[in-house]
């Protein structure tokens, strides 16, 4: 079928947009393989081998994937997903590429950045072998937290006698001033918990990435404040012993984690070629 | 740099950036006032009178945002004038990374 394409390449370059081939990801392997017709819009998914590396391609239009139709285009990731797990199954590490990268050419293109490439990305599939990239986040109930804080700190205690016997005005104010210094305690606290967590968690990863604490969380976790949220490469052997340390964090009652994986190391890829598009 | 607000709900948008910035500056003056406090400048009815205003000003917009349906509005004004405020400082404090940041958001909308 290789062949035939291109045979038909020359031809089909004079009449329709430039060919190009959709990239899901890099994978070792020195011989070819065929996923069928399971990738974007049911394309024929394969693979073009350059000595003992491979990209995982289909053929398209030398053009993004672009709707407005948020359906179609979670159909698309998914896809891209799904191709990027079977080559994980297959070929244990593969370099995942984000979703809509397309390389302008055809096979021959394809081999030759491999080959232009080739010592950076087996350096990379050296770097990412037998590891994956786990998510690990950790809220925090501040209600709580300040629970705490109020329990064990003598000022914060004084002040909660007098608002129960001063005057209404001056309770206000006392009260203002308490939860100030609750605030403050509570900021001062949970950096402290943060930067603890996160030099116990360091050691169970080859590769740690701090991503920001303010993104999207499910419903759950929406009244608690993230103050730890990384990316981890960790290798498969010491997953078992860094989800036993977030259960002993999981079982404070003031602290909640929650830790996904394992994913496709898509955030310890880095840059790898020049322009692709 | 913009705040959100819903077309189709122009008045409680309206009304909530108001209260919005009221509060913002209740917050202000209850700072303020602490900082009197503390500083020992007040004596106990002069706090006793301060507390009272600033309580009833606290409650009449909780009233207002209770009366309009407001408190989420108002919640999401606030933190969108947070961000705002974050991202003027941040580029203040630096502007070359700002540039940077801004550059890879005009990079990521073209493809």
């Amino acid at each position: 079928m290789e062949e035939q394409e291109s045979a038909n390449v020359s031809e089909a370059k004079q009449e329709v947009a430039p060919e190009g081939r959709y990239l899901y990801c890099v994978i070792i392997s020195s011989s070819n393989a065929d996923f069928g017709d399971m990738g974007i819009d049911d394309s024929n998914v394969y693979t073009i081998i350059y000595k003992d590396i491979g990209a995982v391609v289909h053929k398209c239009p030398a053009k993004a994937y672009d709707s407005k139709n948020e359906q179609t285009v979670k159909e698309w990731i998914l896809a891209h997903q799904y191709i990027i797990d079977e080559a994980t199954k297959k070929f244990g590490t593969v370099i995942p590429f984000s979703f809509d990268t397309i390389i302008k050419g055809d096979e021959e293109k394809v081999k030759r950045w491999l080959s232009e490439e080739y010592s950076a990305l087996k350096d990379k599939l050296e770097t990412l072998k037998d590891k994956a990239e786990y998510t690990v986040q950790i809220f925090c109930d501040k209600t709580v937290m300040m629970e705490k804080i109020g329990k064990n700190n003598p000022s914060i205690k004084k002040l909660k006698e007098d608002i129960k016997t001063k005057p209404k005005g001056v309770a206000y104010m006392l009260r203002q001033k308490m939860e100030g210094m609750l605030k403050d305690e509570l900021r001062l606290l949970m950096d402290d918990y943060a930067k603890d967590f996160y030099n116990q968690i360091r050691n169970y990863a080859d590769d740690i990435k701090v991503e920001q604490r303010n993104k999207p969380v499910p419903d759950k976790w929406k009244d608690k404040q993230m103050i730890v949220n990384l990316s981890c490469l960790t290798r498969k052997d010491k997953v078992e012993q860094l989800g036993k340390i977030l259960g002993e964090i999981n079982k404070k009652k003031e602290f909640s984690v929650r830790f996904t994986g394992p994913w496709a190391p898509f955030s310890f890829v880095g840059e790898i070629g020049g322009s692709k598009k | 740099m913009t705040v959100k607000i819903d077309e189709k709900n122009l008045k409680p948008g309206l009304l909530g950036l108001v209260v919005a910035l009221v509060e913002i500056i209740q917050e202000t003056l209850e700072r303020q006032a602490l900082r009197r406090m503390e500083g020992g400048r007040l004596n106990e009815s002069e706090i006793e009178r301060l507390g009272n205003a600033l309580m009833e000003l606290d409650e009449a917009l909780e009233h207002i945002k209770k009366e309009n349906g407001i408190e989420e509005i108002v919640g999401a004004i606030r933190n969108d004038l947070d961000r705002v405020a974050d991202e003027a400082v941040g580029k203040i404090i630096n502007p070359e990374k700002w540039k940077e940041e801004t550059g890879k958001v005009d990079k990521a909308g073209m493809i």
